[in-house]
């Protein structure tokens, strides 16, 4: 009986664990408010058309479809609005939709049929998942419609689906961050003469963008500490792959050691105790958080340790992304600063791009950029518009 | 617990037999564990780290005194860990996002819990569902109706700097100094106190104790099954709702859909408390004992700098031992 039990209950885990995984696609279909809005901003953007059309007859008869990865959060209203300022100013008419949420890939996989269907003059797409896309990306090429990428892009497309990529450069951002902590805590760092250790908090090991904001701070910040004439060497205890990407070599004892913490599941209670491990030590000089999660694990690792600062012999701490918990941490000085995304010029780029394209222009690549925020400048309405609780 | 004709010198002694076997090993256990951390991570020995500690305690605790209730009637609840999280997001939702007083998201809060609670108890009682089973479908419903509610948008409670702030005080209060009291600690014993009294002084508590030992008989003796056992559901449910509370006053930020796994933690600690899987016995002070071991164990193996797959196996390993225990007491009972 008892081994009955236990053979149950295990069973049951399993399929918890598996259910679990799936679980949050299918709950999240039957949101009707969101399918209204969308309805409304593709009327808004009608409208736009209507007016601009009066001024440019040239561009007037683009239309542009553009999918992205949802519609609730913050960021994408901000590209929404991006994309809408520039249709306007262009006199193009665009439909931009996507779906309630970003597990949800059938609905997304739907969306950019109908998009196909619509016959645009091109698409603008940030894919949840390439593989379930692939079919779709052969029939626009085949339709000669050209497809932009934007924010992650579509990874892994074949050769040629994708003309042009409009995304922030991840690396690049994370060296943007690397960059103001380094000049926050230079002077101690050529004046110490025992190692100094930085910390990098990291939600996982395996999406893309937070792997290179990781990786981009290691290398840029290493770099900077070997040109002060450092040595640079990562803590054992590091995740392996982002000593791989970085190409910084695993030396505990370097003049300057950067360790990076990867926790084992993306849960806050993990994360709080990685960030907490890395601002105890005593030879910790600074602390980065790689998006809005891991920053707000420092956040909660120092409402205990209470070291995190800009004053003398405190921890310089830098985030990425924005949210209530950062936000609030940049303007009372806790955080030295952090970095945000431009979604809105993400959004008026996309379109840029997509009529270029769709005038048969050659197109490349575009980095969206990256602005650092402090509480001085995050109040400029040039990054306040890129910033959301 | 121990049978006296198995039992030697050491489960023989009067003082032993009154607390209980399993829970002197809990405590040797995690003095061991509280001693090698402390010599083995110099950063264990700290203020921060117990309150660290109690961080991780307080939302464990909760959950694990709720689901006590539902081990010892012989079920489950498997919903707890997406529930806290579902729970917390609607009533912080109400608060952010709709500028409703704090209070009301409290109550919410509390509200979410008792009623998700209720509708396990029924499925179960009323319904005839497996515990597990049922359990398993709440779980699913508040992992997306948390989502849902939201709008797929992580959610912060107000933030300690903010007027709206208290709430996190009421787990951990800042004195003028600065230093931070664990306050939490106090609502923890009072709870399991008050909890205690009630599982073994009062007559639901004994009842429910009852319907774990022997359904058919307790049903036989004229008890209303079905209402004790839904019972056990809501005090899980209500107790889940306190967890939503102390969680979003310790942690910075909620995201849609988290909490998986959390149950996991919570039932892990009351089985190292010594409350028996297959229901009929338990007690509170043990699975405040097991929430301990889970905390000190999250708090302190980061810190000994082993890699983070690694903490998940030693978690794991101390599972298996603590319900291998379960497992060779029933033997000894049978």
């Amino acid at each position: 009986m008892k081994k009955k039990l236990l053979a149950a209950l295990l069973s049951v885990a399993m399929v918890a664990t598996l259910l679990a995984g799936c679980g949050g696609g299918g709950s999240d279909t039957t949101d009707t408010t969101e399918t209204t809005d969308t309805t409304e901003e593709t009327t808004d953007a009608a409208e736009t058309e209507e007016t601009a059309d009066a001024g440019t007859a040239a561009a007037g008869d683009l239309h542009l479809e553009i999918v992205s990865k949802g519609l609730q959060h913050a960021y994408w209203q901000a590209v929404l609005n991006g994309v809408n300022s520039k249709a306007e100013e262009l006199g193009v008419s665009v439909n931009f939709v996507g779906p309630d949420s970003e597990s949800n890939i059938q609905q997304q996989v739907q969306q950019l049929e109908s998009a196909l269907n619509a016959d645009p003059s091109a698409i603008g797409l940030a894919a949840l998942d390439t593989e379930s896309v692939m079919d779709l990306l052969n029939r626009a090429v085949e339709a000669g419609i050209p497809i932009v990428g934007f924010d992650s892009g579509v990874p892994g497309a074949p050769e040629g689906a994708i003309v042009a990529n409009c995304s922030t450069d991840n690396l690049a951002a994370g060296g943007l961050a690397a960059e103001n902590v380094y000049a926050a805590i230079q002077a101690t760092v050529q004046a110490a003469t025992s190692p100094v250790r930085v910390g990098v908090v990291a939600q996982d090991a395996t999406s893309e963008s937070v792997v290179n904001r990781g990786v981009g701070f290691i290398t840029k910040i290493a770099e900077l500490a070997e040109a002060d004439g450092k040595t640079v060497g990562m803590a054992s205890v590091s995740n392996e792959r982002y000593v791989t990407d970085s190409g910084v070599e695993v030396n505990d004892d370097a003049d300057f050691i950067i360790e990076v913490r990867v926790p084992a599941s993306v849960t806050s209670e993990l994360s709080a105790a990685d960030a907490s491990a890395i601002l105890e030590q005593d030879d910790t000089i600074a602390i980065y958080g790689s998006n809005e999660h891991s920053a707000n694990a420092i956040i909660t690792a120092n409402e205990n340790l209470n070291k995190c600062g800009t004053g003398e012999g405190q921890v310089i701490a830098a985030g990425f992304d924005s949210g209530a918990g950062i936000m609030d941490a940049v303007r009372s000085g806790l955080f030295l600063g952090a970095v945000t995304q431009a979604p809105v010029a993400m959004g008026e780029k996309l379109v840029e791009t997509l009529v270029a394209a769709a005038n048969g222009e050659e197109v490349s690549d575009i980095d969206t950029g990256c602005q650092w925020y402090t509480a001085e400048n995050m109040d400029d309405p040039e990054i306040a518009q890129n910033l959301y609780e | 617990m121990t049978d006296k004709k198995n039992g030697n010198a050491f489960t023989n002694n009067p003082i032993v037999r009154a607390i209980g076997v399993q829970k002197i090993v809990v405590v040797l256990v995690l003095i061991i564990m509280l001693v090698f951390f402390g010599v083995a991570a110099p950063s264990f020995r700290s203020y921060a780290s117990l309150l660290s500690i109690m961080d991780y305690t307080y939302y464990l605790a909760f959950l694990g005194i709720g689901v006590t209730f539902c081990l010892i009637t012989g079920g489950v609840d498997l919903s707890i860990g997406t529930g806290m999280f579902c729970y917390a997001l609607i009533g912080g939702y109400l608060i952010t996002k709709q500028g409703m007083p704090v209070i009301v998201g409290i109550l919410v809060t509390l509200l979410c819990g008792v009623i998700m609670g209720l509708i396990n108890g029924l499925i179960v009682s009323k319904g005839g569902h497996a515990p597990f089973l049922a359990t398993l479908c709440t779980m699913m419903i508040a992992r997306g109706l948390g989502a849902i509610f939201t709008g797929g948008v992580s959610i912060t409670w107000p933030l300690s700097s903010s007027p709206e702030g208290w709430t996190r005080s009421i787990f951990k209060f800042s004195l003028a100094s600065g230093t931070k009291i664990p306050l939490g600690f106090l609502w923890v014993m009072i709870a399991a106190v008050v909890m205690s009294i009630f599982l073994n002084k009062t007559r639901p508590g004994r009842y429910i104790i009852a319907i774990g030992s022997n359904k058919e008989a307790t049903r036989l003796s004229g008890i209303n099954v079905a209402k004790y056992q839904t019972l056990a559901y809501v005090i899980s449910g209500f107790f889940t709702g306190l967890a939503a509370l102390a969680y979003s006053s310790a942690f910075q930020s909620m995201a849609p859909g988290g909490g998986a796994g959390t149950e996991l933690n919570a039932i892990g600690g009351a089985i190292i408390g010594g409350t028996s899987m297959s229901g009929g016995s338990g007690s509170i002070a043990g699975t405040i004992l097991g929430v301990f071991i889970m905390s000190v164990l999250q708090t302190g193996l980061p810190k000994v700098n082993l890699q983070a797959n690694m903490q998940q196996i030693i978690i794991g390993v101390v599972l298996i031992i603590a319900v291998y225990i379960d497992v060779l007491k029933n033997k000894k009972l049978s």
